[in-house]
C-alpha cells in the first residue's frame, strides 16, 4: 500500500512538551515531557580489562545500554527513583541541543508510543522560525537515513499555529503569532502564509522563567517545600493555579482582604522520606504570569513588556500589512494558557496603539482623523497544542504529500533539500 | 525497550481515561495506524457516553492465508473467550474495517485490578484477533494433537499481503518467516542481525529457547507453498516450537512474539542503524578537531552517506571530494591535494611506484600552477 494513503505522523517537539499523533485527528495522541533518561552506569565502568571475554561482556553490556532508556513521564519517574539513569533535555530554548538524545527520543516516540513503522508514513515535524538551516539538515538526515521515512515536511510552528485558527473561524493566513512555549518565546508576523523573517522578535522570558520565578518566590517566603522537589512543585503550581490579573495593586489588596478565597494550598509527599508536607500558594498565583507584562520584577537585563515587543514587531513589518496584523494576534504555546492572558494582552496593546494614534493626531493639529486601528487578540481553547492541530490540518490535505521532501529527492540531492523552507521566501 | 508490547499504548490510555471520567460525556473520534497496517478507530458519542465503538482493520491477507468473513479463523471464538459480556461484536463491521467491537463501559468489573486486566486485554485486541489461529495451533500442541482437517502447511497473515507459515505436528510446530525489507541497507542489516540471532541461540543460557535457523533459500518445509510467497530478500527464519514453550502462561507471550517477529526485527534494524549513526557522528566530531581538518570537514559532510567502514570512507570520499574542494579553496588547494594524495598512497600500494615516474599523472599535478601551465601549453 502506498504511504500517502495512510495518515501522516505529526510530531511537534517543544522545549517542555512534545505533542505527537496522526494527521486528521483533533487532538494529539500523546503529550509528553521532552526528556530522556539514559542508563549511564555502563559507560562509567573501567575499561582496563585485559581478557577478551571480559571485553565482550562489556561490549554487549554497552549494546544493551543503547536500548536502556526512557522518555517522557517514565523518564522523569525513573530518574527520580534510581541513580543509574541520568536525565537530559534534548531541546534547549526551542533548538535541538543534543542530537543523540533527540534521535533516541524520536525512536521511542515512533516505536513505543505511536507504534508505527516509520517507512509507512509521511512525517511532519516542526521547528522554530529561528532554526538554523544546518539543524534542519540534521533533522532531515536523521529522519531519512535512520528511520527511512518516505517523505518529510519540516514546518514552521508559527505558521501552523495560524493554520489552526484557519479552520475554526475564518480564512486568514495573515497575523502575528505570539508563541510562548516553555523554553522560547517568539513574536512572528506572518503575511499570507509567508513569514516576515526580518521582523521576528524573540524575548528571553518563557514558561521556564515563570516556573523559576515562582520557585524563587516560594523559597523566599520560606514555604516548606523539599528543595529537590521545588522546581516540579513550582511547575505544577504554575500549570494549575496561576492567572493573569488586570492590575497588580488591586490584586494585592484583594489577596490581603480575603486570604481564605485567594490563597490555595499545596499538598505533597517528600520524595526521599515519604513524609507528607503542605504549603501555601499566595501572590505567586498572579505574579508568575506578570513577568510577561512587567519583566523588571524578574530580570534586570530585559525590561520590555510583551505588548511592547509585539507592537515593535508589527511596526517593523511592511506598512501595508500592519492593520491586518493588529487585527489577528494569535496566541500559541502552553505558557499563554493563563486565565485572561489574551484579554490583558489586548488591553495593553490597545493602549499603546491608541496613544500613538492620539499623539500623531495632535501633531497634525487635528486636521486629519485616522481610522481607528482594530486590535484583536485571538485565543482558542486548543492553544496548548495549536501548533500540532495546525500540523494535523495541513497534513490531512492532499496537497501536503506534494509539498513533502521525498526519500527519492533526498537520495538524489542529499540533505541540502531540507535547508530552505518555502514559507520564508515570499516577502523578500 | 527490547520487545514490543502487546497492547496499544494509546488505546489503553484512552480506555483508562474514559473509565475514570465516566460521568463526563465527551465526543471522541480518533483514527490511528500501527505497524503492519493495523488501523484503529474509536468512536464515543455525546448521547451515549458509556458505549465505545472500537473498529480494527487488519492487513490485507495474501491469497494463501485463510480468512473467514474478513477475520482469521478462530478469531470470533478468541474474542468471546477473552472479553465475555463487556464486548459485543457488531455484524457487519463499520465500513472499511474488519471488526467492530461495542464496549459497554458500564459493565466493567468494579474491582480495580480486574478492570485494569480487562482493559489491558482490550487494548491488545490486535494480539487476540491476529494471533487467534496461531493460538489454536499452539493450544493443540500443548495437548500434543493436530487440528483435524489441516495437514501440511498453514499460512497466516502478519503483514499486508505477506504471510508466514506453520507446519503443525503432534510434538512440535515449525514456524517459518520469509523476511522481506524494502531498503537495501535494511536488507544487509537484517541479514546480519538474523545470523547473529541464530548464533546467540547457541549460547548456554538460551538452551531452552526454541531452536532457530536462518537460511537464504526457502527451507524444505515450504516446498508446497506458492512461488510468489517464497521471494524473500533477507532469507528465511524458522523456529521449532515444542510443547514446553506453550505451557500455561507462556502461551500468550509465544503467540505475540511469533506474530510480530517481523516488526521486532525491523525495530531492531532501525535501532542499530540509529546507533551506528550516533557513533559515526561522534567519530566525525572527534576527527574534526584533528589538524588536517580540511580533508575531514569534507568527509564530515558526507559521512552519513558512506556507511560501512571508515577506511573505505576516507579513500572513496576523498576521491569525490577533491574536485569541489579544489574549486572553492584556491589557497588551500595545494594542501588538500597533498593530504589527499598522501591518504591515497597509504591506501593503495600501487600508487607509490607510479608517482615516481615523471610522466604519470599523480595528484600533485592537479595543483593550480601546473594546471594552468598545462592549459597554456
Amino acid at each position: 500500500m502506498d504511504p500517502t494513503s495512510r495518515p501522516a505522523v505529526v510530531i511537534d517537539y517543544g522545549t517542555g512538551y512534545t505533542k505527537m499523533g496522526f494527521a486528521g485527528n483533533v487532538e494529539p495522541c500523546f503529550i509528553l515531557p521532552t526528556a530522556v533518561a539514559v542508563n549511564e552506569s555502563f559507560l562509567n565502568q573501567s575499561r582496563t580489562s585485559s581478557s577478551k571475554a571480559n571485553w565482550q561482556a562489556q561490549h554487549s553490556a554497552g549494546v544493551m545500554a543503547d536500548l536502556d532508556f526512557f522518555i517522557g513521564e517514565e523518564a522523569l519517574a525513573k530518574s527520580r527513583s534510581s541513580n543509574t539513569y541520568s536525565l537530559s533535555y534534548p531541546i534547549k530554548h526551542g533548538q535541538v541541543d543534543n542530537w543523540d538524545a533527540m534521535e533516541r527520543y524520536w525512536q521511542q516516540c515512533i516505536f513505543n508510543y505511536l507504534r508505527c513503522d516509520p517507512e509507512d508514513h509521511y512525517f511532519l515535524l516542526t521547528e522554530s522560525p529561528l532554526t538554523a538551516p544546518e539543524s534542519r539538515e540534521y533533522t532531515g538526515e536523521i529522519m531519512f537515513e535512520t528511520f527511512n521515512v518516505p517523505g518529510l515536511y519540516i514546518a514552521v510552528n508559527s505558521v501552523l499555529a495560524l493554520a489552526a485558527g484557519y479552520t475554526t473561524s475564518k480564512c486568514e493566513m495573515t497575523g502575528v503569532v505570539v508563541d510562548v512555549g516553555d523554553g522560547a518565546a517568539h513574536v512572528v508576523p506572518v503575511a499570507d502564509g509567508y513569514v516576515i523573517g526580518s521582523s521576528i522578535k524573540s524575548i528571553p522570558i518563557a514558561g521556564k522563567d515563570v516556573t523559576l520565578f515562582i520557585q524563587q518566590l516560594m523559597r523566599e517566603r520560606g514555604e516548606n517545600v523539599p528543595p529537590e522537589d521545588s522546581f516540579e512543585v513550582a511547575r505544577k503550581v504554575k500549570e494549575t493555579h496561576c492567572y493573569t490579573c488586570s492590575d497588580i495593586v488591586k490584586e494585592f489588596n484583594k489577596h490581603d482582604k480575603e486570604p481564605a478565597r485567594y490563597i490555595k494550598h499545596w499538598r505533597g509527599i517528600k520524595p526521599k522520606t515519604g513524609a507528607p508536607y503542605s504549603c501555601d500558594i499566595g501572590y505567586e498565583r498572579f505574579l508568575g504570569p506578570e513577568v510577561f507584562f512587567n519583566p523588571e520584577i524578574y530580570s534586570s537585563d530585559f525590561t520590555t513588556p510583551l505588548p511592547a515587543v509585539i507592537d515593535k514587531c508589527i511596526q517593523s513589518a511592511p506598512i501595508d500589512t500592519r492593520r491586518a496584523l493588529y487585527k489577528n494576534i494569535v496566541l500559541s504555546g502552553g505558557s499563554t494558557m493563563f486565565k485572561d492572558f489574551g484579554r490583558r494582552l489586548q488591553r495593553d496593546l490597545k493602549k499603546i496603539v491608541d496613544t500613538r494614534v492620539l499623539t500623531s493626531e495632535a501633531r497634525l493639529g487635528g486636521k486629519i482623523k485616522s481610522q481607528p486601528v482594530e486590535v484583536n487578540v485571538v485565543s482558542h481553547p486548543i492553544q496548548r497544542f495549536a501548533v500540532w492541530f495546525g500540523g494535523s490540518v495541513l497534513a490531512s490535505t492532499p496537497e501536503f504529500f506534494a509539498a513533502c521532501h521525498t526519500k527519492a529527492e533526498y537520495e538524489e540531492y542529499g540533505a541540502s533539500i531540507c535547508r530552505t523552507n518555502p514559507v520564508f521566501k515570499g516577502m523578500y | 525497550m527490547i520487545l514490543l508490547q502487546s497492547h496499544s499504548r494509546f488505546l489503553l490510555q484512552t480506555l483508562l481515561n474514559r473509565v475514570q471520567n465516566l460521568g463526563k460525556a465527551v465526543e471522541l473520534d480518533y483514527h490511528w495506524v500501527e505497524f503492519d497496517d493495523v488501523r484503529y478507530h474509536i468512536l464515543v458519542s455525546m448521547k451515549n457516553p458509556n458505549v465505545l465503538l472500537l473498529s480494527v482493520s487488519l492487513p490485507i491477507p495474501p491469497p494463501e492465508a485463510v480468512f473467514i468473513g474478513g477475520l482469521p479463523f478462530g478469531a470470533i471464538e478468541a474474542l468471546k473467550a477473552a472479553y465475555g459480556v463487556v464486548v459485543q461484536i457488531l455484524d457487519p463491521p463499520r465500513d472499511g474495517f474488519n471488526l467492530t467491537l461495542k464496549l459497554n463501559l458500564g459493565k466493567l468489573p468494579l474491582d480495580e485490578e480486574h478492570r485494569y486486566a480487562l482493559l489491558l486485554k482490550i487494548a491488545s485486541v490486535r494480539e487476540v484477533v491476529l494471533g487467534a489461529p496461531l493460538r489454536v495451533v499452539l493450544k493443540h500442541l500443548s495437548s500434543r494433537t493436530v487440528i483435524p482437517g489441516i495437514d501440511g502447511l498453514l499460512a497466516l497473515v502478519h503483514r499486508s499481503k505477506e504471510s508466514f507459515f506453520l507446519v503443525p505436528q503432534p510434538d512440535k510446530v515449525t514456524v517459518v518467516f520469509p523476511m522481506r525489507f524494502k531498503d537495501s541497507i535494511d536488507i544487509a542489516f537484517a541479514t546480519s542481525f538474523l545470523q547473529e540471532f541464530v548464533e546467540a541461540r547457541h549460547t548456554a543460557v538460551l538452551n531452552n529457547a526454541p531452536p532457530c535457523l536462518w537460511s537464504p533459500n526457502p527451507p524444505l518445509e515450504l516446498k508446497e507453498a506458492p512461488a510468489e510467497a517464497l521471494s524473500a530478500n533477507a532469507g528465511f527464519v524458522s523456529f521449532v516450537i515444542f510443547p514446553r514453550h506453550v505451557e500455561g502462561k507462556k502461551l500468550d507471550r509465544t503467540v505475540w512474539n511469533l506474530s510480530t517477529f517481523h516488526a521486532y526485527v525491523s525495530y531492531h534494524v532501525k535501532c542499530s542503524e540509529g546507533f551506528m549513526h550516533t557513533r559515526m557522528r561522534r567519530r566525525v566530531e572527534s576527527m574534526i578537531q584533528l589538524p588536517c581538518c580540511y580533508l575531514l570537514a569534507g568527509c564530515a559532510a558526507s559521512a552519513l552517506h558512506v556507511k560501512f567502514s571508515w577506511n573505505g570512507c576516507l579513500v572513496g570520499d576523498s576521491d569525490r571530494n577533491i574536485l569541489p574542494l579544489q574549486a572553492t579553496q584556491v589557497k588551500g588547494s595545494y594542501l588538500v591535494t597533498h593530504v589527499v594524495s598522501q591518504a591515497l598512497d597509504r591506501a593503495k600500494p600501487g600508487v607509490e611506484e607510479k608517482k615516481k615516474s615523471p610522466n604519470s599523472r599523480s595528484f600533485k599535478r592537479l595543483s593550480l600552477k601546473e594546471a594552468r601551465a598545462n592549459s597554456i601549453s
